[in-house]
């Protein structure tokens, strides 16, 4: 695994997301997926800035590995502050009209489209989100 | 940053040039230049995206903010968009309230 770690500030969200994409970028993995992993690692690391710590300053930690053969990618991020399971949170009715669609849960919705499998979990402490994608050859 | 963003009232018509990156950093700033514009009557809103990206949720919400509070009389254009950026546009199930058009 690959890991960066930074505090969770909006200010860190490119250095983030760069991290991750000049890493599958250099594996030779397409643009469009290169796009839509960027899309979904954004979504929940803004989820970690905006809900992980409401009280004080903490850190974003991404990791990721990538099999040998390319065949598909793991990413985990994670985070020490307050249990929050965005996976919870209920999808949004996409069919509204924008005039009354709701500005919150699309996100998520659109991380569950991109990847393969979310998963959360708490495990000492730590809130972590487990996102995996299968990779086309 | 790679922020390319110019906004332009032409009589009740609203141009919004976006480029490069449209995602919760740089949304922000979108959705401040729009709500200066709260209180004009638009009949138009139009988004020029040829030069755009790339767009998260961050930056679908500037586009809803400009439907919900600028313009809720106004059509909503989203011009040249790239297909990636599109692609995002449609899953988010907008395309069906916004004119997407390859150009003016």
């Amino acid at each position: 695994m690959i890991t960066i770690e930074l505090p969770a500030v909006m200010e860190n969200l490119d250095d983030c997301l760069d991290f991750l994409v000049k890493g599958i970028e250099q594996a030779g993995i397409d643009k469009k997926t290169v796009f839509q992993l960027r899309l979904a690692c954004e979504e929940v690391i803004v989820n970690v800035i905006h809900y992980a710590y409401p009280n004080q300053q903490g850190k974003v930690r991404i990791s990721y590995e990538l099999a040998e053969d390319a065949s598909n990618l793991v990413i985990l991020v994670s985070d020490s502050g307050v249990p929050f399971n965005p996976l919870e949170k209920s999808e949004p009715d996409i069919s509204l009209p924008i005039e009354e669609r709701q500005i919150g849960g699309l996100g998520i919705f659109m991380v569950r489209k991109v990847m393969d499998s979310v998963e959360y979990t708490r495990e000492d402490g730590r809130n972590i989100l487990t996102l995996r994608k299968v990779l086309m050859k | 940053m790679e922020s390319l963003m110019t906004i332009e009232l032409a009589g009740n018509i609203l141009n919004v040039t976006l480029g490069g990156k449209l995602d919760a950093v740089r949304a922000p700033e979108l959705m401040e230049e729009l709500k200066k514009m709260s209180g004009q009557k638009l009949e138009k809103i139009i988004f020029y995206t040829a030069e755009l990206e790339y767009i998260s949720s961050a930056g679908l919400r500037a586009i809803i903010f400009a439907k919900q509070k600028i313009g809720l009389d106004s059509e909503i254009f989203f011009v040249g968009a790239q297909e990636a950026v599109l692609d995002v546009i449609n899953m988010s199930g907008l395309d069906n309230f916004l004119t997407i058009l390859d150009k003016v």
